[in-house]
């Protein structure tokens, strides 16, 4: 109707600039429109007869109007444009090429059909149009991008779709060339991990528009669809897991559905989850155990439901190492407490945790367990990075800050900020802010915040009962029991505790998950609060006696919580400890013939950067084949080694990087690769309108359907960007002018009629 | 590692008369004829007429009761169990079970303060095992456990604790008459289980002294007349243990050995210093133990 009325589409109104053609000067035209007013109206004020005056004020009204139409098209009103140049230019067209392309919309017919359809030569109307206009280069992107001559080429068969490099990739090719623009045809669905806006600048700064062509429908409904999961890349051997499975629907709502997380070989758990509104995500929190050691891959699913329009999107797999290792955790205790007793007892058969004691007995006097051998620890604390890096976390009990060097106190923030290791601070009569911490390097990296105190040893002394926070309701460490709501009455049937640390606050960025509560205590004490720090994390447990949840004459005997929180809590310590060696791909799941980057950091003990080491990947293939792929240095940053691979088999990839220097070896770290048909693609498969918008308006093109995809060679023309001209348009020959004078002149005639003045 | 010399340990023991004061001169009796096992516990012994779970006597110094245990990281606790007999010295008039009682637990305080860097509650704390606050107590100390009787309420509630994790020190009983008595009781609680003697490289003798050698500690009067250091039939003295499923050490009895009295009279001069010195050092070394396995 737009078109119709005012000739030209809006388009081109925003791009052209407004002026008049008339040759003589606009003061002129405008003394020549005042006169012409003025005798309008003073005709019509001086006219006799039976019109009153209400009557002459509109009629004049509309004869100035009508008069002013007149003289605006005789001032020859026109819009000027920069439009291209006909066969003088570019056009880029990039196809999506992914599976996604395949999927049926509503009238079952696959998205890929409009592509056929409006690219075929000979056969289309839109295609013809470009043709006449601009020279057509076309490309076909998925998860790379390549030129094609034309897209009969395409097999819709791309397993990932990347936007920005498909952007990247066709305004490089033809930077040489005067390019109009480019025309991205696509559902959208990106689901590479390239931010999007890194390819648009480049194109913003070019000038090149891309105009966005959007297929499918936004929603497929009715389906059920597993989200993103996110879970550790390592975990030892027996942890419990805790994992937020997102589960969004259409057409679903309010039913209920199993998650069913399940291995290669067995169920691991299953959890009932209610869906929300149509079309609100749910999260469902499912718990389980990893008993096995070695590499799983970890499939979240839901059951196909009866009349979804795609099943391939409701599962996911993730692959997960499971490490059989025993981490060692060093425990120094300033003097002899019961925690030490019952701590070791609680890990006492856990196969893959090992607590080192030193405890300090006398001055200058140390009890050793569970050393691996006569020397270790034999000097007491370590007094080098090397010696105390070999751990992977450090529990300190009841000991004042006064009894390490400045060194050794600095020492144990870099474990922390620089290893990557794990620091337990439990509470005593020499622990935090009694203990003489405040202002050392330590104090730092505690979560809590430690009160001036004033308090003599032993003054600070409260009887707690200890309740989860929200926070903790929900996190592993602290789970004590099998179900989720019966973790809060697990703690409150849990006998009380006591303080000697005056601990309220934690600091920004830190996180409560237990609190206590006491008569005497002015306000709730943090007992249980974490932060990370650096490249480790950093935990405060501040009672002194939690072995109470194992004597207490309450507890029953054969009840587990201590041993379980205990075991749940070194495991959270040492979780995501990195070695000196560590290995890791950019993708976990690829398909055969799609490269993957195997990315090494190496460290020496002391876990400073090394950039001079000779670094191996030991390729096993899953037919059994060994490759040996040197790892090069990245130059980039220190310590980073890459290298590309490729697999060419479906199945287990085991990739073991090995860092040497010289004769010494400094580490290595096994990573794990699966290859296997991808279903990425099936995933959030709906068009994103909004991601297809945002790329045309920070560009300068427009976005489209399939619909009104008719005027994109016009707006391109207009819009577009490469060898242009200047182009005039005549405006005074609008319908919109000639039909409005009609109007006024019709009302005028109509007025006098029902007046009665003629 | 340095390990503390024994001289060290001499002198703390040697530096009692001037923290506790002189000592009395009295002078221990020969112990009356044994009672016949199982007999009738005197029912005003009982620890259900003791009030509430810490003893008072005109010595004691109980804990306060307005708060709960744990401003200190250790309490040596006395356990109070059902006896055929009273107790000797202090602990006369309250049961065999307070023989020593208190001036041993608070001397035994004294020097394991000045020989371990040990937050203990200065006193002494004797708690019923029938009683469930002894379970706030991961460590007690048991004496004269010849003339033990316990009655169903302790057999449960001391099973209780050690299979909570409580550990046991037995302490001050001789011959294989006393010893039937104890056997009988313990199995009572920990029926099944086997007695065994513990070797000198077992981690107990080795916690915090190294002990080579298991001395036999004589009663106050034996030591200081310089009589043959056993009594009855208990020539040789034995460290032994009882463990858990697990392997770990529940209870750990020193039998035909009176460490007790070395502890209480190590100030005396009378009393030879080898055998007070050797009583603080197995003491220390199952203080240390027994509050880290």
């Amino acid at each position: 109707m737009f078109e119709f009325l005012f000739k030209y589409r809006p388009l081109v109104f925003e791009q052209g600039d407004f002026a008049f053609g008339a040759p003589a000067s606009v003061r002129l035209w405008l003394a020549v429109a005042g006169i012409l007013g003025v005798v309008a109206v003073a005709t019509y004020t001086m006219a006799k007869g039976r019109s009153g005056r209400v009557d002459r004020s509109v009629m004049a009204t509309v004869r100035v109007v009508l008069l002013g139409l007149v003289l605006f098209c005789l001032l020859q009103p026109m819009l000027i444009l920069t439009s291209v140049v006909p066969q003088q230019n570019f056009l880029a067209i990039l196809v999506d090429d992914s599976r996604s392309m395949q999927l049926p919309d509503a009238d079952e017919r696959p998205r890929s059909d409009f592509v056929q359809q409006a690219f075929t030569p000979g056969e289309s109307e839109l295609l013809e149009q470009l043709s006449e206009r601009f020279t057509l280069r076309f490309f076909r992107f998925s998860d790379h991008a390549a030129r094609i001559a034309s897209p009969a080429e395409l097999t819709f068969e791309g397993t990932h779709t990347d936007l920005g490099g498909a952007l990247d990739i066709a305004r490089e090719e033809l930077s040489g060339v005067p390019l109009s623009g480019i025309v991205m045809v696509t559902d959208g669905a990106d689901n590479s991990a390239e931010a999007l806006t890194e390819a648009l600048v480049p194109l913003q700064a070019a000038a090149v528009p891309v105009f966005t062509v959007g297929l499918g429908e936004e929603s497929i409904s009715p389906d059920i669809e597993v989200g993103r999961v996110e879970l550790p890349r390592t975990v030892l051997e027996g942890s419990s897991l805790i994992v937020d499975v997102v589960v969004t629907q259409t057409g679903f709502g309010r039913r209920t559905v199993p998650v069913i997380v399940e291995d290669d070989t067995r169920i691991l758990g299953q959890e009932e989850v209610q869906l929300g509104p149509d079309g609100e995500p749910v999260v469902a929190r499912v718990s389980f155990e990893m008993d096995l050691a070695g590499p799983r891959r970890v499939r979240f699913r839901i059951p196909v439901q009866e009349g979804e329009r795609v099943d391939r999107n409701n599962a996911r797999e993730v692959q997960i190492e499971v490490r059989g290792e025993r981490e060692k955790i060093l425990y120094f205790e300033g003097e002899p407490r019961f925690e030490v007793k019952f701590i070791r007892r609680a890990v006492t058969d856990d196969e893959n945790v090992q607590i080192v004691i030193l405890q300090r007995t006398a001055e200058n006097k140390f009890l050793r367990l569970d050393v691996d051998d006569a020397d270790e620890l034999q000097g007491g604390f370590p007094r080098t990075r090397e010696e105390l890096y070999r751990y992977r976390a450090l529990i300190l009990g009841s000991v004042e800050a006064s009894f390490f060097t400045h060194d050794q106190l600095q020492m144990i923030a870099d474990f922390v900020a620089e290893r990557g290791g794990g620091l337990l601070m439990l509470g005593g009569r020499s622990a935090f802010a009694e203990g003489g911490w405040t202002g050392t390097p330590v104090e730092d990296v505690m979560p809590v915040v430690l009160e001036d105190s004033t308090a003599a040893p032993g003054e600070t002394f409260a009887e707690v009962k200890v309740a989860p926070t929200p926070a903790g309701l929900i996190h592993p460490a602290v789970q004590l029991g099998d179900e989720e709501g019966d973790v809060a009455d697990r703690w409150r049937a849990l006998p009380a505790v006591t303080v000697v640390n005056a601990l309220w606050d934690i600091k920004p960025g830190a996180t409560a998950l237990l609190t206590g509560t006491s008569d005497n205590l002015p306000r709730d004490q943090i007992v249980l609060s974490h932060q990370r720090y650096g490249r480790g994390k950093a935990i405060a447990l501040t009672i002194q006696d939690s072995w109470l949840w194992q004597m207490h004459a309450d507890v029953p005997v054969d009840d587990e919580s201590h041993e379980t929180l205990w075991r749940q809590l070194l495991r959270w310590l040492v979780d995501g400890v990195p070695e000196a060696v560590v290995a890791a791909l950019d993708r976990e799941t690829v398909e055969a013939g799609e490269p993957v980057r195997v990315v090494a950091t190496v460290e020496d003990s002391s876990y400073i950067e090394v950039n001079d080491a000779s670094v191996t990947a030991r390729v096993t293939t899953p037919s059994g084949a060994i490759e040996q792929v040197p790892v090069e240095w990245t130059v980039e940053r220190d310590g980073e080694y890459a290298v590309e691979y490729v697999p060419t088999e479906d199945g287990e990839y085991e990739i073991e990087v090995t860092a040497t220097r010289g004769d010494e070896t400094l580490g290595s770290d096994v990573t794990f690769l699966h290859t296997a048909p991808s279903d990425d693609e099936y995933f959030s498969a709906g068009r994103r309108t909004q991601t297809l918008r945002r790329i045309a308006e920070e560009t300068g093109g427009q976005f489209y359907t399939q619909d009104d995809v008719g005027s994109l060679p016009e707006d391109i023309s207009v819009t577009g960007a490469g060898v242009t001209l200047v182009e005039e348009r005549d405006l005074w020959d609008m319908p919109g002018l000639f039909l409005l004078m009609l109007i006024l002149m019709g009302g005028e005639w109509g007025y006098r009629r029902v007046r009665g003045l003629i | 590692m340095r390990r503390p010399s024994r001289a060290s340990t001499a002198l703390a023991v040697i530096g009692i008369p001037f923290i506790v004061g002189s000592c009395s001169a009295e002078r221990e009796w020969d112990e009356p004829a044994s009672t016949p096992l199982a007999s009738t516990a005197d029912p005003n012994l009982s620890p259900s007429n003791l009030s509430p779970a810490v003893i008072r006597t005109p010595e004691a110094r109980p804990l306060p009761l307005d708060e709960p245990p744990g401003r200190h990281a250790f309490y040596w606790t006395r356990a109070i169990y059902t006896g055929t007999r009273n107790g000797w010295w202090g602990g006369r008039g309250n049961g065999a079970w307070a023989t020593d009682y208190p001036k041993g637990d608070r001397q035994f305080l004294v020097v394991l303060e000045r020989l371990v860097r040990l937050d203990a509650f200065d006193y002494e704390n004797a708690v019923s095992l029938a009683d469930p606050a002894i379970r706030h107590f991961p460590l007690i100390y048991a004496v004269e456990v010849g003339h033990m009787d316990l009655t169903k309420e302790e057999i449960h509630g001391l099973r209780d604790y050690l299979n909570a994790g409580g550990f046991l020190i037995v302490d001050d009983f001789w011959g294989s008459y006393e010893w039937a008595q104890f056997e009988y009781n313990i199995r009572q609680v920990l029926p099944g289980r086997p007695i065994v003697d513990l070797s000198l490289d077992h981690p107990i003798f080795s916690a915090y002294y190294k002990i080579d050698e298991i001395k036999q500690v004589p009663a106050r009067g034996r030591g200081i007349a310089g009589r043959p250091t056993w009594e009855r039939d208990g020539v040789t003295p034995h460290v032994r243990g009882i463990f858990d499923d697990d392997g770990r050490l529940m209870v750990v009895i020193n039998w035909n050995t009176d460490l007790g009295d070395a502890w209480e009279w190590a100030e005396d001069p009378w009393y030879p210093l080898e055998y007070s010195t050797y009583a603080y050092e197995i003491g220390a070394n199952m203080i240390v133990y027994g509050m880290s396995h």
